[in-house]
């Protein structure tokens, strides 16, 4: 069946790119959603198989993949919405390369083999790359060369990883490199060269994963790609990048250098922290800001990662919910642009009074993305914290926490002075009520199953995060 | 004749870090091209023969051939012909240059292993740290590219000292060379060249963190 879904998106990929009619191109997205839709249930109908060799449905995949299609559904109305008021000249590519770019994630999410989650990561910087030039205007080329740059650097760095760990499976007598071979194997190989590799995988997926130290690359995609572009590069990939490090983290849990990984995540964890309160503080770019705002995510988790427990679950949840907030808030950001004309956060302004429903969506996930009751993030950081407190990490707690109030504080200001401060702007207010508010219930579901979160979580999705974290010391 | 050619390809890297002239990045990466060949030839000929054509095809026709060939269609094109601001003048970089080869044949050594071999490790490690210290100590993009295929010459070296025993790792080594340099030279010959006519580094910082 995976065949079947490559197959398919490569054919329906070529033929946005080709037909070059806007009501085709239509279909065909529409086509590949539900090919989408019909491999997400496919993939809970046949858990745990193996099909060509080299692709595994397992739990993790499966959280994601289902994450990942629904956002994708928000991804593609969005997209038409996009160009509905917007030259059609780049329609067809950047659809193309929209299911390449979904396609190739989803690909990474269930690869079993490191070589294997490599090659689609690489898939994913070509494909990302052509979205982010869609706008083709002198900053959006600054992010691609950027990007295109630091994440060929990220690669190349994952790559010597993998050499390291195949020189360890090697010495130990394995001659392959899925994740199931390493972790049976890896007890018992040379741990400097371990820890070699997880160090080189951890910074090279870091340039997916939005991680210091290679966050920035994430963060000019975002602020330059087109808002849904953004809303998939901050969720899907950021998932992506989550899962290529963990499949190896896990591989290596049963290791001596476990401990040793665990205090380089929640270094790795704080410093991701540290930068994004530093950046969040004086950032006046709305697209940029919630681009930081990954990256405390992203911190969390690999500090929740880093202290074990419940810390695992939390992590997971986390970037569960993390997902549908972060999508709804691009969307919104790329709606305001429709509306007032500008990212800027000092230009834009009474947003709750000139759109109201577009207005409730920030304070709604304003709420939601500061863990604030009754955010279903409040659960995922409680646990954290509360992971924290019984592992005596008092340190990492206060910090943690410390840093999170300069966050909030950044991110309410910032929202807050968006939807009801009166803008600072020359000149009369240039405002295109192009938005209806139907354009905008995407947003609220996702906002609304993040808030159901808080309350309930269904058993299925309880049970796949404690499969994936299954294989982790207790 | 491994250890002469291996010699060889130090000194290339050495000379490329006190190099001001495009022309001179570009024939000494074309050098290595075939230096690498060289290496590969000599230490994998046991492996099997479209794995080693595979081989041929990327050190001979890509890399001392086709990546040169771009590097000079890119200088004409920009009409850029010499580095002239760099963060650091010659004589440091000289000096760093050596200190770098000094630590890593220290941490080559430090890592040695029954299935890793040394030298090949140390050059390797070298060519990593020459790469880096390029796009760390030049303004212009051209030299930041310069240092990015140098990063891919040091990442094929790694694939030989550690991927001996699993050959279609050296394959999908070859195939991110090929795909991020005809990635990054393909936007910079078409898009940056001509947005960019001054080609520095500083003129890419309108996105502000």
């Amino acid at each position: 069946m995976i065949l079947v879904y490559f197959i398919s998106a490569l054919i329906l990929s070529l033929g946005a790119l080709f037909i070059k009619k806007k009501s085709i191109t239509k279909i065909l997205l529409g086509i590949f959603l539900l090919v989408q839709l019909t491999f997400t249930f496919y993939v809970f109908e046949n858990a745990g198989n193996t099909e060509l060799i080299y692709f595994t449905f397992d739990a993790l995949g499966t959280i994601f993949l289902t994450v990942l299609t629904l956002i994708s559904i928000a991804v593609v109305y969005h997209g038409f919405r996009y160009f509905s008021s917007r030259s059609t000249e780049r329609f067809f590519f950047y659809h193309s390369a929209l299911i390449g770019l979904i396609a190739s994630i989803t690909g990474a999410y269930f690869a079993n083999d490191v070589t294997a989650v490599w090659i689609f990561v690489e898939a994913t910087t070509l494909t990302g790359s052509m979205l982010i030039y869609h706008k083709k205007t002198a900053t959006a080329l600054e992010a691609t060369w950027k990007y295109i740059f630091l994440c060929s650097t990220g690669i190349a760095i994952a790559y010597l990883g993998i050499l390291f760990l195949s020189m360890t499976m090697t010495g130990v007598g394995i001659q392959d490199l899925s994740f199931d071979s390493i972790g049976k194997a890896a007890a018992g190989a040379n741990p400097l060269y371990l820890k070699i590799a997880f160090l080189f995988v951890l910074v090279g997926y870091s340039t997916k994963m939005e991680l210091f130290p290679m966050h920035t690359v994430g963060i000019d995609a975002n602020s330059e790609a087109p808002s849904p572009i953004g809303a998939l590069i901050s969720t899907g990939l950021v998932n992506m990048g989550f899962i290529s490090i963990f499949r190896v983290y896990t591989a290596l849990s049963g290791t001596p250098i476990f401990s040793w990984m665990n205090h380089i995540l929640i270094i790795v964890g704080l410093l991701s922290l540290l930068v994004a309160a530093g950046y969040e503080l004086k950032m006046q770019y709305s697209s940029r800001m919630l681009a930081y705002s990954s990256l405390e995510f992203t911190g969390l988790v690999a500090i929740s990662l880093g202290i074990g427990g419940v810390g695992y679950y939390a992590a997971i949840l986390l970037l569960v919910l993390h997902a549908f907030v972060k999508a709804s808030l691009f969307f919104q950001t790329g709606q305001m642009y429709r509306i007032l004309n500008t990212h800027l956060v000092e230009e834009s302004g009474n947003y709750m009074k000139i759109y109201p429903a577009g207005g409730m969506v920030f304070l709604i996930g304003l709420v939601c993305i500061t863990a604030i009751p009754p955010s279903g993030i409040f659960v995922a950081e409680l646990l954290i914290f509360k992971s924290l407190v019984y592992s005596g990490n008092w340190f990492v707690l206060i910090l943690s926490l410390g840093l999170l109030a300069f966050i909030i504080f950044a991110l309410s200001n910032r929202i807050l002075k968006m939807i009801f401060s009166k803008p600072k702007r020359l000149g009369e207010e240039i405002i295109n009520y192009t938005v209806k508010p139907v354009e905008t219930l995407s947003q609220f579901i996702f906002l609304g199953i993040v808030i159901f979160f808080c309350f309930y979580q269904p058993q299925v999705l309880v049970d796949l995060i404690n499969q994936s974290i299954a294989g982790l010391p207790k | 004749m491994q250890n002469f050619l291996i010699v060889t390809f130090a000194l290339t890297l050495i000379y490329l870090s006190n190099s001001e002239r495009f022309r001179s990045f570009s024939n000494l990466i074309a050098v290595q091209g075939l230096i690498l060949f060289g290496i590969a030839f000599i230490e994998l000929k046991e492996v099997h023969t479209a794995n080693l054509i595979f081989i041929v095809s990327e050190t001979i026709v890509f890399k001392a051939v086709i990546v040169p060939v771009i590097l000079h269609r890119i200088i004409t094109h920009i009409k850029i012909y010499k580095v002239h601001s760099k963060a650091l003048p010659g004589f440091y970089l000289l000096l760093f240059t050596i200190i770098g080869l000094f630590l890593s044949i220290v941490l080559a050594n430090a890592l040695s292993d029954q299935f890793l071999d040394t030298v090949f490790l140390t050059i390797a490690m070298f060519t990593l740290f020459t790469g880096l210290l390029i796009i760390i100590t030049h303004k212009l993009i051209f030299s930041h590219m310069i240092g990015f295929l140098v990063i891919e010459n040091a990442v094929f070296l790694f694939s030989l000292a550690a991927g001996k025993e699993m050959p279609m790792l050296i394959n999908i080594g070859i195939l991110l060379d090929i795909f991020a340099s005809v990635l990054i030279l393909g936007i910079f010959i078409n898009k940056i060249g001509s947005q960019h006519r001054d080609l520095m580094a500083d003129t890419l910082t309108t996105l502000k963190h």
